[in-house]
């Protein structure tokens, strides 16, 4: 049975509702080892929900995104010759590059959830928050698509 | 001062305080106390009686240079002490549901070409990403893995391993400082040694003196791991010996990425962003394509697009979605098991190379009463359940002795006759009675021989046989990755299938009900590098059989049952697990005969040969092994000939093999780790699983590396296998 959360509209409150039922998950692509990265492949249940182009760029857009925030590069050494320095004492003022570049990414998944999943009847969540294990989507589209059906179903039965 | 050998052990050794209640919480304490005190207080000392002197005499820079080295090596002690190493989150609910309740244990991904083994976490939920390991001591999964150290009272994994090997380093200038400088001191005070001062000195150059020899040997221990870009869990298990590492990038690059990595974000604790996006429907949805409209018209509805439908059907098409995510496949049994015998890729590879260990499979099934008034979803699920729960009775014996539980985890296929039976009983649901009868009829024939029953074989059957479409759905999910799953196992993989209490996927709920009181504790006992504490293999069939979860009826019945329970005991207790199954598809008997039941021999007997000749069979068939890994042990059909022709026919070569690589695994590494160990002894090393590991599996140490010898890479077909001590075997595509 499945809970009728027919009177949800915030994403939040969808989300938990439709926790159980209709997710799709992208797993992660281990093939250049332990780098964070995800799989890019289109996953079947999304055929019907999103043009597919739309949904590759935004997980290689995010690839990117943690590849830049992996590098290996002068300024994340800096920043850990800064941190022995200071007895580490500098990360309680500083945010690490890598969590700089954590938050570009949530504020890229937060606009790409509102220009183009949310009016698709999608959610994608942080990877970071499931240990960057996953990207999952929600797929909230019978849940909303039952909230109007009962309400038109509702004044059809009022009207008679 | 204890030995700093046995990191698990060492604590408890060293803990005169623990007390009887709660022996474990004072005990975890004392290492890291020890070495605080000592770290500080003879640091203390030397800048008190021995710095003045020297500042005064030699040069003023040393104090301050002993001062600087001093913080640095406090700083990073600190931060590996109290930085988290890189948890995981437990996973939630709805991302174990995309696994079929019949999902393997090992998933394998490809690392620059070589296959990976991720492992089935029950206690969080999630395959093991590489490198990753669960702490039993943390309960924690850990992203790169390296160690618990009980010095810092904390795992050291991916975001605290800079700070631990830097503390090493600094540790190690530092003891050396302190002790070249005292020796000066002393140098020059050789006619004043009764003093205070120079007492003092000299106890600080003793202290020095006696940590320098395991503090320096651990250190160049890591020095060699980061040089490699290992982690001392990959090397103590020997996942490499002998092998190639995926996961090192070069020398160079390995130290760059210790030393200069950004520092890893946590991934609990987080502050999470409410998210306000608004949703209003409808939705848009992209143009479908010629395929996909023919595709809809000849599907069989269940990927239907909903929002077209515009009904209250709607919410059942949802239904069946959330139970079925893809159409199942089309059910041809007949097809199917005919075409086991013949070279039907995936699976008759499988059968002819001969399944590694019986449980491969996390055993997830819906933990439900047989009240309940479930879809024949649940009726697999309950049986599987309540067979999976014999999988402690693997475990225990896979502690103590670990190749007795292989014939063991074998005695599954014998379950399969009394699924069977169950089925033929009528009880449940199910289309194909017909076939299920059928199928139980030939299984029937199999002697319920052995001493305990693993679960998971049968919970392949039960499962398939429960509802047709979860068994399609199963049978499709389960020939899909038959190719992929690589047939190392261990004993300790059925008990972690038992462990691993998952809903199925029409009943919503995630209390499972053994998961609560079971899955920590076996975690907690089949974790490799865990502590192993001798008495906790005994202690676990009377604490299951003692606390059965509320609620659940079968529970009793279920009961962890000692891998010396009869047959008779077993067959019962199958035999009322069963009262609730469906009939058996079809399908079933693909996996049916791929679970034939073991060998009623003793296992002891059967080890050595065996584990020879599995060893030989895997290395035969490289890439099928993760496929042979699902099914138990095949040897038997040739006794059970006669039987059933079906599940006789390919498995004649195949018996010893499965109980090869489970059986190389747990003892290979425990050997491995008790060799290892003692010649880093010197090192320090601090892993806590060896010292009880050790003690336990000690006497079949001599016989791992025999086995490992014969583990030598014969390159088949252009997959190079490559197998470690560790039971752990790696494919490189050459």
């Amino acid at each position: 049975e499945i809970s009728a959360p027919w009177t949800f509209h915030n994403l939040q409150e969808l989300r938990h509702s439709a926790s159980l039922a209709n997710k799709v998950f992208l797993q992660r692509d281990y093939s250049d080892g332990t780098t964070c990265r995800f799989q890019t492949k289109f996953p079947s249940e999304l055929e019907s929900r999103i043009e597919r182009p739309l949904f590759e760029d935004t997980v290689k857009r995010l690839n990117i995104y943690y590849a830049e925030a992996e590098k290996m590069g002068g300024q994340s050494y800096l920043e850990g010759c800064l941190a022995c320095a200071t007895a580490y004492l500098i990360f309680l003022c500083m945010e690490t590059r890598y969590e700089k570049v954590l938050k570009k990414i949530g504020r890229y998944i937060q606009e790409q959830n509102e220009k183009i999943y949310a009016p698709r009847g999608l959610l994608i969540t942080d990877p970071i928050e499931r240990g960057m294990r996953v990207v999952s989507l929600q797929l909230l589209l019978l849940l909303c698509v039952c909230v109007c059906e009962r309400e038109t179903d509702k004044e059809k039965h009022k009207d008679r | 001062m204890p030995g700093f050998s046995s990191g698990g052990l060492g604590g408890e050794v060293g803990g005169p305080a623990a007390s009887p209640p709660c022996p474990f919480r004072p005990s975890r304490f004392v290492p890291v106390s020890a070495a605080t005190t000592f770290l500080v207080g003879s640091t203390t000392l030397f800048f008190c009686f021995t710095c003045p002197w020297l500042s005064e005499h030699v040069s003023s820079v040393i104090p301050i240079y002993n001062a600087v080295v001093f913080l640095f090596t406090l700083a990073n002690f600190c931060m590996a002490t109290f930085m988290d190493p890189g948890v995981f989150p437990r996973a939630e609910e709805d991302e174990d549901k995309e696994d079929d309740f019949r999902a393997p244990l090992y998933k394998t991904v490809e690392v620059k070409g070589i296959q990976v083994r991720m492992k089935w976490c029950s206690s969080c939920r999630f395959y093991r990403p590489p490198r990753c390991s669960h702490c039993s001591v943390c309960d924690n999964c850990v992203e790169d893995f390296d160690h618990h150290c009980p010095w810092v009272n904390n795992c050291i994994g991916r975001r605290n391993y800079r700070h631990f090997f830097l503390f090493l380093l600094s540790l190690t200038i530092h003891i050396m400082g302190v002790f070249g400088f005292g020796l000066l001191y002393i140098l020059q005070h050789q006619h004043q040694l009764d003093s205070v001062h120079s007492s003092v000195t000299m106890a600080t150059m003793c202290t020095a003196g006696l940590f320098f020899i395991p503090v320096a040997g651990l250190t160049g221990f890591h020095m060699v791991l980061v040089a490699r870009g290992r982690t001392t869990n990959e090397q103590v298990t020997g996942k490499f010996r002998g092998g190639v590492n995926p996961f090192t990038n070069g020398c160079l690059r390995n130290v760059s990425h210790v030393l200069c990595s950004s520092q890893a974000p946590r991934y609990v604790g987080r502050w999470r962003g409410k998210q306000t996006v608004e949703v209003q429907p409808p939705f848009l949805r992209p143009p479908l394509s010629e395929a996909q409209l023919e595709a809809k018209v000849l599907d069989n509805g269940i990927q239907n697009d909903h929002h077209s439908s515009r009904s209250k059907s709607s919410l059942e098409q949802m239904e069946s979605q959330s139970a079925d995510a893809e159409p199942p496949p089309p059910p041809k049994p007949e097809v199917r098991y005919p075409g086991l015998p013949r070279a039907d890729t995936e699976e008759s590879s499988l059968l002819s190379e001969g399944p590694s260990t019986p449980s491969m499979y996390k055993y997830r099934p819906a933990y439900s009463s047989p009240q309940r008034n479930h879809t024949a979803l649940t009726h697999p699920n309950k049986m599987i359940r309540g067979d999976s729960l014999d999988s402690p009775s693997i475990l225990q014996s896979s502690r103590q002795a670990s190749y007795r539980s292989e014939p063991s985890s074998l005695d599954g296929g014998s379950v399969i006759g009394l699924a069977a039976r169950g089925g033929e009983r009528g009880e449940g649901p199910g289309g194909s009675s017909g076939t299920g009868g059928e199928v139980a009829g030939g299984i029937s024939g199999y002697s319920l021989g052995g001493r305990s029953y693993t679960s998971y074989p049968s919970s392949l059957v039960l499962s398939t046989g429960g509802s047709h479409s979860s068994s399609m759905r199963s049978a499709h999910t389960h020939h899909n990755t038959l190719g992929t799953l690589q047939s190392e196992g261990t004993t300790d993989t059925s008990y972690k299938s038992l462990a691993n209490q998952t809903p199925q996927n029409g009943s919503l709920s995630y209390d499972s009900l053994l998961t609560p009181s079971e899955s920590p504790e076996f975690e907690s006992a089949a974790h490799e590098l865990s502590p192993q504490k001798p008495h906790a293999p005994a202690a676990f069939p009377t604490a299951m059989t003692s606390s059965p979860p509320p609620g659940v009826r079968d529970v009793p019945l279920q009961g962890y049952t000692s891998p010396f329970l009869s047959a008779q005991m077993a067959q019962q207790r199958e035999g009322q697990l069963l009262q609730g199954s469906a009939s058996f598809s079809s399908p079933n008997r693909a996996y049916l005969r791929t679970f034939s039941p073991p060998p009623p021999n003793p296992p002891h007997a059967a080890h050595p040969e065996t584990q020879h000749h599995l060893l030989h069979q895997d290395s035969r068939h490289p890439h099928l092994r993760a496929t042979s890994s699902i099914r138990p042990l095949p040897p038997v059909s040739e006794q059970h000939s006669p039987s059933s022709p079906h599940a006789c026919s390919p498995d004649p070569p195949v018996s010893p093999p499965p109980r090869g690589p489970s059986l190389r695994k747990s003892p290979s590494y425990t050997g491995e780790a008790g060799l290892q160990h003692k010649a880093r002894s010197m090192g320090g090393a601090s892993l806590s699983g060896e010292g009880g590991v050790r003690v336990t599996q000690a006497p079949q140490s001599t016989s791992r590396p025999g086995l490992a010898n014969h583990s030598t890479s014969k390159p088949v077909g252009g997959v190079k296998k490559v197998t470690g001590v560790g039971g752990t075997t790696y494919e490189i595509s050459v």
